[in-house]
Formats: structure tokens, C-alpha cells, sequence
């Protein structure tokens, strides 16, 4: 189930960056080619096959658990700052990519780095299952590591879902409210992936179907609308004032 | 609510009766596996009757008038209004007929007769006929009567009108809380033409010509305003539209 799970994410992050190649070679919007590749990097170090030799080659200090909280950390930065600026939404614009947006990241990457320095990572764990029973320090630090870990895209998803409800209420084609819908079932389902780290760890499947569940809901939210610019494209919508239908 | 299968079929017998299915689905250009469709699930559409009548060289609305809902249509004697007819020209042909009015217009022809009907009106169901429509039958409270009288909800009604759609049961609901001719909604949503409807030749024009200059002003500058707000939502929306898929796709 776990595993099945986490392959199939990793699958549908690895098609999408792959049909972005030749958008990313033409040079449009390059940045949801990265969105994906991030995408897809977590989903690779979220799986223990590829984990353990990769944490291995980095000194086998869990160095790979925090690069990957720090890629999903890029990824969901990268998704609100264009979903924030596609969908003209000024405020969580601000929350996102402005003064305030730009210190909440520093804020938790900081804190990530100060934990997980903090913590004792002397052997290789996938998800850090292990590390908490190594000592007592880690078992009190743990926690926090994880709260800050889910913190910031719990904080960007609450940040961009007014934005994207108002979208689904629109007027908008149907794919884009399609997008903007499965999108805002991401950030809810980020939301609730947050909630249940604190209810750990009798839930830990759950956490784990709804931590999968928020990156698929973002990545095919994001497909619905590269898909609608196929089709505004195709019927040469984009960029033509309705007036001259 | 669409017209049930059983007095479909008796009334398709009375109209073609040594007809095949194939034949009447040819002759009308009504899709075969719609009509089976319906014919199933029980619900034929008054479209279908409106096709099969005039392939059949049958007034619509006397083969409507046929199902019992639509009795009433059988009784043609009230005529539309002046207003009922003036709401089925369309926005383009009223301003025409301002700037006709004028007189100061620069094409020569304007010299000529301006009540010879210089420029046919264009077609009955025009972009925004049904809310035209219902505006000039309306007496301030026809929604909540309609809505009340048909079971619809105000806001589902609103939304019909602003797409410029109605079921021809609403549309028959409507005529009667207003009091007006039944035909008139059937009209205005493009069901059944004007002269099936029993709406003299040259009628909306005679009505557009008893209009005072004043009255004419004044409602084209509703509608050109109203115009307006359309399109610059329909700007809006697709302004929103391309800043999503230039970000985004």
C-alpha cells in the first residue's frame, strides 16, 4: 500500500517533468519544468529504494531527509509564486513572494537547519523513522523538526486558498477551474497532512495517503491548466480579446 | 418539462402516419440516436416536435399546442404587445434606428423614406432576447410571480436570462404571470419563429416605428449600456484567463 503509493506519485511527477522537456527547451515557462523536477526529486528520496543509497553517499547522516524537506520547500514556494501571480491574487501574494512571504521562508528554513543540526542523525532512516528511539534529545527535538518540516507549505496552501476557491467560483474556462480546484484540494489536503503529524503516530498511513494525496492534487491541478493553455492555444484563445470571436 | 413519449408517438402517428422512424429522423434532421434517446428515457424535447412540424409542413405551435401542458397555445388571439415586439429586435438593428432618426446620419440613403424599412430587421431571437423580453413584460414583481408559478428558483431564473436561455415551459409559466400572449417567450428563445407564432409580417418594425424618439433613446441607451457591461466582463474574464495560462501553462 505504502509502497504502491508513493511509486504512483512518483510516476505521474516523473511524466509531467518529462512531457515539460520540450516546453523548457523552448523556453516557456520554464519554472513549471522545476516545479515538477522538485516534484519528482521528493518523490525519489520519499522512496527507501532509492533513500538509503543516496543518504549513504552523503555521509549516511540523514543529510537526504533535509535536502528533501528543503526541495519540497522549494517546490511549494515555486508553485504559490506563479499560481499566486497567474491568478492576480495580491494578498497572498505578499504572504508569498513579498517582504512577509521572504521571512516566513527564511524563518523555517532556519529552523529547519538549527534542528536538524541539533538532532543526533547517526544512521541512514527513510522518513526518519529510527532516529527519535536514538536518544532522548532526539525523541524532544523530533516533533519540532517535523512541525517545521510541514509548517511552511501548511502556511503557503492556507496562504493561496482564498485565491484558489475564488477561481473555482469563477467565471474561468473549465479546465482552469478544474486547476484551480484540484489545486485548492492539494492545499487542503497539505493542511490536514500537518494536522496529523501531531496525532503520530497511531495515523501514519493516513499521514501517508494524505501527504501523497496533496502532491498529487498539486501536480494534476497544475497539468488542468497547462492543459487548458493547449487547448486556448489550439483554438488560438490565447491572447485574442473575446470581442473578436 | 419535455413532453412524454406516449402522446409523442400518437401525435407523430396523426402528423406521418405511414412514416418510418428513419424517414421522419431524414426528413426533419432530427439525430436518430437523440430521437431514440428520448424516446426512451420517456421525455421527448420540444425541439423535436418543433423539427418534425416543419419537415412535416405543420405549424409548431399548433403540433405543441397538441400536449396537454401546451393546451393553451391553441388560443391565439392574444397578440403581442408593442413592447413584447420592440424586445425582439436586437440592440445593433435599435441604434440603427436612432441614428436613422436623426436625420443627420451621412450615408445618403438616410435621405430617402426612413419608414420604408431601409434595413430588415434581423432574426426575432436575437443575442439577449429573452431578458429583453421578459424586461418589457415585467411589472416589477413577474420573477417572483414566475418563480413561485414554476418552481424555480429566482437566482436559477436570473441565470437563464442572462444566458440567454429558458425551457419553453418557463417560458409559457412566465407569459401567463404576466398576462401576455403565450407565444411571445417561445419567440424570444428561438423555439419557433415569429410568423409560426402567428406575429404579423413587418410587425416589430411597425412597433419600432410607433415608438416615440424619446422612448427609442432612452431604450437603446439601456441596452447599449447593458452591451457594455457584457463585454467588458467577457474582457475581464478572458484578461484573467490569459494571465493564468501565461503563468501557469
Amino acid at each position: 500500500m505504502r509502497e504502491i503509493l508513493q511509486w504512483t506519485t512518483l510516476i505521474v511527477c516523473a511524466a509531467a517533468t518529462a512531457a515539460r522537456i520540450p516546453s523548457a527547451l523552448r523556453g516557456t515557462n520554464r519554472s513549471l519544468f522545476f516545479i515538477f523536477l522538485l516534484a519528482t526529486a521528493a518523490g525519489v528520496l520519499s522512496l527507501d529504494v532509492f533513500y538509503l543509497p543516496i543518504d549513504r553517499a552523503l555521509g549516511g547522516i540523514n543529510l537526504a531527509s533535509f535536502l528533501l524537506r528543503l526541495i519540497v520547500f522549494a517546490a511549494i514556494y515555486l508553485v504559490a509564486y506563479r499560481v499566486s501571480r497567474a491568478f492576480g491574487a495580491r494578498d497572498a501574494y505578499a504572504l508569498i513572494s513579498g517582504r512577509i512571504g521572504l521571512s516566513v521562508l527564511g524563518l523555517f528554513s532556519a529552523a529547519l537547519v538549527t534542528l536538524f543540526l541539533l538532532m543526533d542523525f547517526s544512521a541512514s532512516s527513510a522518513g526518519l523513522a529510527d532516529t527519535g528511539g536514538r536518544s532522548q534529545r532526539n525523541a524532544a527535538l523530533l516533533p519540532y523538526y517535523w512541525a517545521t518540516a510541514r509548517g511552511y507549505p501548511t502556511y503557503i496552501s492556507l496562504a493561496l486558498l482564498p485565491s484558489l476557491v475564488r477561481t473555482l467560483g469563477s467565471r474561468l474556462p473549465a479546465l482552469v477551474r478544474a486547476g484551480a480546484g484540484l489545486m485548492a484540494a492539494g492545499a487542503v489536503a497539505t493542511t490536514a497532512g500537518f494536522l496529523l503529524e501531531f496525532a503520530a503516530p497511531a495515523f501514519a498511513l493516513e499521514r501517508l495517503v494524505v501527504n501523497n494525496a496533496a502532491v498529487l492534487f498539486f501536480v494534476s491541478g497544475l497539468i488542468m491548466v497547462w492543459l487548458a493553455r493547449v487547448r486556448a492555444k489550439g483554438t488560438g484563445g490565447l491572447g485574442t480579446s473575446s470581442t473578436d470571436r | 418539462m419535455p413532453l412524454p413519449a406516449k402522446a409523442f408517438q400518437r401525435w407523430l402517428h396523426g402528423i406521418a402516419p405511414d412514416t418510418s422512424t428513419a424517414d421522419v429522423c431524414r426528413l426533419s434532421g432530427v439525430k436518430r440516436t437523440t430521437l431514440a434517446q428520448q424516446l426512451v428515457r420517456g421525455k421527448v424535447a420540444e425541439a423535436t416536435v418543433v423539427s418534425i412540424s416543419r419537415a412535416f409542413g405543420a405549424n409548431p405551435v399548433r403540433s405543441l399546442a397538441y400536449f396537454e401542458i401546451y393546451h393553451g397555445l391553441a388560443d391565439q388571439s392574444i397578440l403581442p404587445t408593442p413592447q413584447e415586439l420592440v424586445s425582439q429586435i436586437s440592440t445593433v438593428d435599435l441604434l440603427r434606428a436612432v441614428i436613422a432618426r436623426s436625420g443627420t446620419g451621412t450615408a445618403p440613403h438616410t435621405s430617402e423614406a426612413p419608414q420604408a424599412g431601409l434595413l430588415a430587421l434581423g432574426p426575432a431571437a436575437h443575442a439577449t432576447s429573452v431578458k429583453n423580453w421578459v424586461d418589457a413584460i415585467d411589472d416589477g414583481e413577474l420573477r417572483h410571480r414566475v418563480s413561485a408559478a414554476a418552481g424555480i428558483a429566482p437566482q436559477n431564473y436570473s441565470a437563464q436570462l442572462t444566458a440567454n436561455r429558458m425551457a419553453p415551459e418557463v417560458a409559457i409559466a412566465t407569459s401567463r404571470a404576466a398576462g401576455v400572449g403565450l407565444t411571445g417567450g417561445l419567440v424570444a428563445t428561438g423555439l419557433v419563429t415569429e410568423a409560426e407564432a402567428g406575429w404579423e409580417p413587418g410587425a416589430r418594425q411597425a412597433a419600432l416605428d410607433m415608438m416615440p424618439d424619446g422612448e427609442l433613446a432612452v431604450l437603446a441607451g439601456d441596452r447599449l449600456q447593458a452591451m457594455g457591461k457584457t463585454l467588458r466582463r467577457q474582457e475581464q474574464d478572458q484578461e484573467q484567463t490569459d494571465m493564468i495560462l501565461e503563468n501557469l501553462g
